[in-house]
């Protein structure tokens, strides 16, 4: 089933789709398919995402409050879901990337120890 | 709620033109249509995933795990076919019972009048008469309508035999007042309710149907009542009633009776009144105070002294019930508490039985209030499904009420399961399976996994715990048992001291009748007496038939009473006169009903017209007005008599005579003989006949000698006087047979909640017993261990049930006949039966511990 060329995508960690979409919608409110681009254009074209999968994902976000949704037009005139931040969906991402900018330097050190900036942070 | 509606409405459509775009995007970079399309699906993936998981975002977490409880639960109940019985069977009998008496309660008391706007209308407690009626109606303020009614019998002539009808004598305004439209026609208008206005006639729905032949034109036609021609102007929608009566023509008092009509102290007429919009009852009560005082001084000798108290028309419809509903509601829901309490217990039993399974739950990771939920499901559906089968009970159950129902709960005919009940039933059963659900669940949240698996399961602090709570459990229990039993006990007595009670006459082999001589050829009282006598003289002639009659037969209903004058006493102020019941009989009255002469002489054939005047007085009378002396000699005469005193010679006095039933004072009264009566509208009499056979045969023998003294008389009321005796006793028989059957249900309850605490905690102390035993200890030591216990239990409950019976039967206390609430015999002898019962329930288990085998308990595990 797979081609070369997905081969060198990468599957998404379970979670950060919920961020990738908050920072997406931090430009502007958006309709589905054109949040998918986005995440697809802006890590050029790295990031696999199953287009399908946005979907539970914007429910997610709803249902917690953190972007809400209005009825539009798209490009081609057509009636689409517009989704954009709410204010506590900016709260949520500035959390969330500030957890994900830990997390991302915890697991480079783990897996790179003998990096100066690993060690400058370990030493009290 | 909505948001996720919205959202997952739309979901498929959002999906559709996601694809969309993503195949024209595709176009647009080069590809066929068709690759285009394929890629787009294939880049967004399983389409029926995507919809999964998007509608798995917004059901619950909660509700799905209930889901799988309840699933689980459906599957583990029917592993264990006897508990999941005995749990369903117990709580059915207590939610059963319940809701019957609720759906009484609901009927009765609950439901609105079917009136229109049933609660502007009330009744004036007392009767009245239709001048006052109508200076009422004139005068009042607080009132938009208001009229009055009396109903009696009239002979209707043009059905197949002479029938008597029910007929509602009323003025303009009573129909109106109730709100009623006909169906057929026109009510009665103001202008032809007067003296000597046009006899018009408005029928029952029952009337038009069986008279008329149901026809549409009926307004119009002619039916003959009493003697006269009456024109029918409307006829009743099915649906309507009077609310306390039953009458099938009404016709104008005034237009029938003018005579009557135009008395002031006749009060017969029963009123129905309804308040102006915004009026309270304390209003119309002050306002109705004012035209009392206002009709007190301008008719001082009729009226003087008027006091009308205002009833909501639904509180004096249901006063009497009330109490006693309300009583046996209490007493239903003692025993639901006691069906609830025997199911936490099982469901206890069944938490301890099942702690390995709990534990090992635990140990995997269900945290406490996962397995708090567990249990809960599984009670909360055991109490659903209680309460189903409840509703099968009660449905049996309702139908077991209304054929013992007394004449008082006649409402309860609209009495079936509607929406309240259902709520009624739903609300008990959740309640029930969480409340009682709890103990259990909070036991089974108590397990320590590491000291249970240390223990692999003997004791543990779980079970203790719940040991302490299945003995409060068994009991309260029993305490309320004990309560029920009492309330029953006292009931129980109150009726057989009612049955006992001497009636003041020999009810058996008497057959009773009622009779009513037509207005129009029998309005002279020598024509009435010629009848009479006619009469009687060919009924004692029949073979062994001894017969007599009586104005009002005791326990009929009918009740005349009069104010008098002693003479030689004090006179009295006009109207302020005391009153005594007034009856006429004729023949040997008082020897056919076997009422014994106390003093002087009884009634003799030459004690007629034209003879000095005479009475007989009871007891009752000479306790009350002649206490110092003989009354025989005594003269009395009828207060408000107009020219010359006719004074009434005291010839005798005979015994007392219950008349209005048999837990109701005798009044005084005052016999005098038909023939020596002036009073020309009584033109009713009562025939007792007394024969050594009162089978139907003798009834229709007694019909051809009256038709043929007069063809055209109609006779009604047939009844034997034990019937009667029984009629008057249906109210306080009901209230014992379901206070009974609950105190019944309530001990066997309990009786199983002993047995099966006891049975338990042997089984559970099997193992102790079994070493007790090895180190020597007698079959008599195992006895008393076991016995000790639930002697305890018994004891502690039996004392909590009498403070607590102490407390509550005062509660009960309206529906007792000479009985004191506090009756020690009855306090007594349900002590002796409780404690009996309790032992027994002990006893069995305590038998099969003294026969455990050591070596077998020793190896149980």
């Amino acid at each position: 089933m797979s081609t070369k060329e997905e081969k060198k995508r990468i599957e998404l960690l379970q979670g950060t789709l919920d961020l990738l979409i908050l920072r997406t919608l931090l430009l502007g409110p958006a309709h589905g398919h054109a949040i998918a681009k986005a995440i697809e254009f802006r890590s050029d074209d790295v990031l696999q995402v199953e287009q399908g999968s946005l979907y539970p994902a914007l429910h997610r976000l709803i249902k917690r409050r953190w972007i809400s949704v209005r009825e539009g037009t798209s490009e081609n005139n057509r009636r689409a879901k517009f989704y954009g931040l709410t204010a506590k969906g900016r709260r949520q991402l500035v959390v969330e990337t500030s957890k994900w900018d830990k997390l991302a330097v915890a697991i480079a050190r783990i897996l790179r120890p003998a990096e100066p900036g690993a060690e400058q942070e370990g030493k009290p | 709620m909505n948001r996720r509606k919205r959202m997952l409405n739309d979901l498929d459509q959002d999906i559709r033109d996601h694809i969309e775009l993503e195949t024209q995007d595709n176009i647009a970079h080069g590809m066929s249509p068709e690759e285009a399309r394929y890629a787009a699906l294939r880049k967004f993936g399983n389409v029926t995933r995507v919809q999964e998981e998007t509608r798995a975002v917004w059901s619950s977490a909660w509700l799905e795990q209930l889901l799988q409880d309840i699933r689980l639960g459906l599957r583990t109940l029917p592993k264990s076919p006897g508990f999941t019985a005995v749990a369903i069977l117990t709580l059915a009998l207590g939610i059963g019972a319940n809701t019957a008496i609720f759906s009484v309660i609901n009927g009765v008391l609950l439901s609105p009048l079917p009136y229109k706007n049933p609660d502007q209308l009330v009744v004036i407690k007392e009767h009245d008469s239709l001048p006052n009626v109508m200076d009422i109606q004139r005068q009042t303020r607080a009132f938009s309508q208001g009229g009055g009614i009396n109903v009696d019998k009239m002979d209707y002539i043009g059905a197949s035999e002479p029938v008597q009808v029910r007929v509602g004598s009323v003025n303009a305004g009573f129909l109106e007042t109730l709100g009623v439209q006909p169906m057929l026609g026109r009510i009665i208008s103001p202008g032809e309710d007067v003296q000597g206005g046009p006899r018009l006639a408005m029928v029952s729905n029952y009337f038009w149907q069986n008279y008329l032949g149901s026809d549409p034109h009926a307004a119009g036609d002619t039916i003959q009542l009493g003697g006269n021609s009456y024109t029918v102007i409307c006829v009743m929608p099915a649906s309507f009633a009077l609310p306390a009566e039953h009458a099938d023509v009404f016709v104008s008092l005034v237009v029938r009776d003018p005579r009557a009509g135009a008395e002031r102290d006749l009060h017969f007429m029963h009123t129905y009144w309804r308040l102006r919009e915004g009026v309270t009852l304390a209003q119309a009560q002050a306002d109705i105070a004012a035209i009392d005082r206002r009709l007190a001084e301008q008719y001082p000798a009729d009226e003087k002294e008027r006091k009308s108290q205002l009833v909501p028309l639904h509180e004096w419809l249901v006063g009497d019930v009330r109490s006693a509903l309300l009583v046996l509601f209490g007493a239903v829901g003692l025993v639901l508490l006691i069906a609830c309490a025997n199911f936490a217990n099982l469901l206890m039993m069944r938490a301890v039985a099942e702690r390995q399974e709990l534990v090992i739950r635990a140990a995997l990771g269900a945290g406490r209030g996962r397995l708090i939920r567990k249990t809960l499901t599984e009670s909360l559906l055991l109490s659903v499904f209680g309460g189903l089968a409840g509703l099968l009970f009660a449905k049996w159950g309702t139908s077991l009420l209304l054929a013992l129902r007394p004449e008082e709960l006649a409402r309860l005919s609209g009495i079936h399961m509607d929406t309240r009940v259902l709520l009624f039933v739903l609300v008990v059963s959740v309640l029930t399976g969480v409340v009682f659900g709890m103990a259990p669940a909070w036991i089974a949240a108590g397990v320590d996994v590491a000291e249970a698996l240390k223990e692999s399961g003997r004791s543990t602090t779980a079970s203790t715990m719940g040991h302490n709570i299945r003995k409060i459990l068994v009991t309260s229990e029993v305490a309320v048992a004990v309560v029920l039993l009492v309330g029953a006990g006292l009931l129980i007595k109150g009726f057989s001291r009612l049955r006992s009670m001497n009636p003041g006459f020999n009810s058996a082999n008497v057959m009773t009748m009622y009779l009513q001589l037509p207005t129009t050829r029998y309005r002279e009282i020598p024509k009435q007496t010629q009848f009479r006598r006619e009469l009687l003289t060919r009924l004692n002639s029949l073979p062994g038939v001894q017969a007599a009659m009586v104005t009002d037969i005791p326990l009929g209903g009918n009740y005349v009473g009069h104010r008098f004058v002693i003479d030689g006493r004090p006179p009295v102020a006009v109207g302020g006169e005391p009153k005594v019941q007034t009856l006429s009989v004729m023949g040997d009255y008082f020897h056919v009903m076997q009422i014994p002469l106390r003093v002087g002489r009884d009634f003799t054939p030459l004690d007629r017209e034209k003879q000095p005047l005479v009475a007989v007085v009871n007891e009752e009378m000479v306790r009350e007005f002649f206490p110092h002396e003989s009354p025989i000699g005594a003269r009395i005469r009828w207060a408000g008599d107009t020219g010359p005193p006719q004074w009434m010679t005291v010839i005798g006095v005979v015994a007392d005579v219950r008349h209005s039933g048999l837990h109701q004072p005798t009044d005084p009264a005052v016999y005098t003989p038909f023939s020596q009566s002036d009073e020309g509208w009584r033109r009713f009499m009562t025939l007792a006949i007394r024969a050594p056979d009162t089978s139907p045969g003798l009834v229709e023998e007694v019909k051809k000698q009256i038709w043929s003294v007069d063809s055209l008389i109609p006779v009604s009321d047939v009844h034997a006087m034990d019937e009667l005796i029984a009629v008057s006793l249906a109210q306080q028989r009901f209230n014992m047979l379901l206070l009974g059957l609950f105190a019944v249900l309530a001990l066997i309850l309990a009786a199983v909640g002993i047995y099966g605490a006891m049975a338990y905690a042997v089984n559970q102390r099997t193992h102790e017993i079994g070493i007790r035993t090895a180190l020597g200890a007698q079959r008599r030591d195992v006895l008393r261990l076991v016995m000790k216990d639930g002697t305890k239990i018994a004891l502690f409950g039996i004392a909590s049930g009498i403070a607590g019976a102490l407390a509550l039967t005062r509660l009960m206390a309206s529906l007792l006949f000479e009985v004191k609430p506090t009756d020690p015999a009855t306090f007594a002898a349900v002590t002796i039966l409780l404690a009996l019962v309790a032992l027994a329930a002990c006893y069995i288990p305590a038998r099969r511990a003294m026969r455990v085998d050591p070596m077998v308990a020793l190896r149980y595990e």
